[in-house]
């Protein structure tokens, strides 16, 4: 090819691009959705539910303190601590519950996955971050917390190309 | 003038030698802050505007994966021995889940297979787009830059659907993967993947066909068949230099058999042909997903139940598999306890780095990105 062509062949596609629509969005106002309510586990089937794998939510109707997620994380990274909670609860004599690290979480949800009891999932709540190194500490009262999600930007195909909407 | 050979000389490979410098010689320090080095340091004599002598050094991002994998069981390898390519996330953990699966004997199920290619070959494809991003950068295309990157958000995206993250997926597991796709995966997964093919196309006219591009790359760190062989190159940098060596259809692992693909090849050996290659790359990695969409069977397990601490016989094994840059492959020997006794990584971006002195040496010191980069190499997975 010779080089004039090229170099024109190069600015033709630059020219057809400056019509085509913005593929970026403004994240902090508009937020990616993502599929279900976040990553699940069936321990009966052995299987993960597709979902994000954000910040855990705790059931502590379901939690029976078995330290299983807990020992779990110790080989990955020692996230989970299991502290006693106020509450008192027939299935969990013990009293604990795990309170997670998000400064050492590496979001894997391999803790999911050892939970026997339905307990622990994972949300869709990624915005995390924290002025201090103690706010990162989620404790189990905090993990209770259903997150607000107002995520509904998805990526959308059409002739003209792809966009956020 | 230093006793080097200048210019160059085929027939000897420089190694890491000492040599004399003398008063034409200057020895320049590229990285290891990132100047487009990576994270690495290339120490460099010129001699004017030539390299004369090339000594990588890196090292500088070492974690130390190996012995770590010694403490952790194998199910809690997974998520530290993916960071060395947090982009190839899937490609890296496969050969491990193979090696571990042939130990413990497990027969994965037949979905889980396609849906470890489907994660492989969108996995490879955002790979290779963040690399041809940052080789875009490195020539100073900046729309080469913004581009891959933009079309690597398509992929990300389903990737993200499929194992909920969007670059540390965490997803294979010894006996499969962790979770099936959501409904109407398959439509949204098509869709996508159809449209990142048309836009690939589309680098052609900027970057491919770019007299600019051409003029940098072509015949600049020129490797001939035999070196790329003698060295022990591997993937996109051996496929450029004429070696049709493509360990998904030499030794065909999972369902890559039952697959409709082809390598590319490229003759030439130069800058050129090694950026080409991966992008070829990327349009069959497109029509293996499509072919994998079909014949995958439409239910069924994905993963086989295993005890919370496995243990693998007194055995060892080896498995590699054609990841974004090449063979990679994990050596795993097993003393009967929940935990690999020694775990042998061998990553495609060290050998194909063992390329860089012969290369460069007898340069223009302004083509040292040019062929540096094109060398797909990762310095983070070439440190461990
Ligand atoms: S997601 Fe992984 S790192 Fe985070 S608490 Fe659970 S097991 Fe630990
Ligand atoms: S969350 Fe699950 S695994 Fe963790 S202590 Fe509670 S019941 Fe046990």
């Amino acid at each position: 090819m010779g080089t004039a062509s090229g170099i024109i062949k190069a600015l033709n596609s630059g020219v057809k691009h400056i019509a085509t629509k913005r593929f970026t969005f403004r994240y902090p106002e508009q937020k990616l959705k993502f599929v279900g309510d976040g990553y699940q586990y069936d321990p009966d089937s052995g299987v993960g539910i597709a979902g994000y794998k954000g910040r855990h939510i705790l059931f502590h109707d379901k939690c029976t303190g078995c330290q299983l997620c807990s020992i779990a994380c110790e080989d990955i990274a020692e996230a989970i601590a299991m502290p006693k909670v106020e509450e008192e609860w027939k299935h969990n004599k013990k009293a604990i519950m795990p309170q997670i690290d998000y400064g050492k979480c590496v979001f894997c949800g391999l803790c999911v996955d050892a939970c026997p009891f339905y307990a622990l999932y994972m949300t869709n709540d990624y915005e995390l971050s924290s002025f201090t190194k103690e706010g990162l500490i989620y404790t189990p009262a905090q993990l209770q917390v259903k997150p607000k999600v107002d995520q509904d930007v998805e990526i959308q195909i059409d002739e003209k190309g792809a966009k956020h909407g | 003038m230093s006793n080097q050979v200048y210019p160059k000389d085929k027939e000897i490979l420089p190694g890491l030698q000492i040599e004399k410098v003398d008063d034409r010689i200057m020895t320049l320090n590229v990285g290891p802050q990132h100047p487009g080095s990576g994270h690495m340091r290339i120490i460099i004599k010129v001699d004017g505007d030539y390299i004369v002598h090339t000594d990588p050094d890196p090292g500088y991002v070492h974690r130390g994966e190996e012995k770590m994998a010694e403490y952790r069981n194998y199910i809690t390898n997974i998520p530290h021995l993916e960071r060395p390519v947090i982009h190839d996330s899937c490609n890296i953990l496969y050969p491990y889940c193979l090696g571990v699966e042939e130990l413990l004997g497990l027969e994965v199920p037949e979905r889980a297979k396609y849906l470890r290619v489907i994660a492989a070959e969108l996995n490879r494809c955002v790979y290779i787009e963040y690399w041809l991003a940052i080789y875009g950068i490195f020539l100073g295309h900046s729309t080469m830059f913004m581009w891959p990157v933009g079309d690597r958000e398509l992929l990300i995206d389903l990737l993200d659907k499929m194992t909920g993250a969007r670059v540390t997926h965490a997803y294979f597991v010894p006996g499969g993967v962790r979770n099936d796709v959501p409904p109407n995966f398959e439509d949204v997964c098509l869709r996508q993947v159809n449209y990142f093919e048309k836009r690939l196309k589309e680098y052609a006219d900027v970057f491919y066909d770019n007299p600019i591009l051409i003029s940098r790359t072509k015949d600049t760190g020129v490797l001939s068949r035999e070196d790329a062989i003698k060295l022990g190159t591997t993937g996109s940098v051996l496929r450029a230099s004429g070696v049709d060596f493509d360990i998904r259809k030499k030794e065909p692992y999972d369902v890559y058999e039952e697959l409709d693909f082809q390598t590319s090849v490229l003759k030439e050996g130069d800058s050129y042909a090694r950026s080409k290659i991966p992008w070829l790359d990327m349009f069959e990695s497109c029509k293996i997903i499509r072919n994998a969409l079909k014949k995958m069977p439409k239910s069924g397990s994905v993963r086989v139940k295993l005890k919370p601490k496995p243990k693998g016989e007194d055995t060892e094994v080896y498995r590699r598999v054609e990841s974004g840059r090449g063979a990679l492959g994990m050596h795993i020997v097993s003393r009967g306890t929940p935990q690999p006794y020694r775990l042998k990584i061998s990553v495609p971006s060290f050998r194909n780095l063992i390329a860089m002195p012969h290369l460069l040496t007898g340069e223009k010191l302004g083509n040292m990105p040019a062929v540096y980069w094109s060398l797909n190499y990762w310095p983070v997975e070439a440190d461990r």
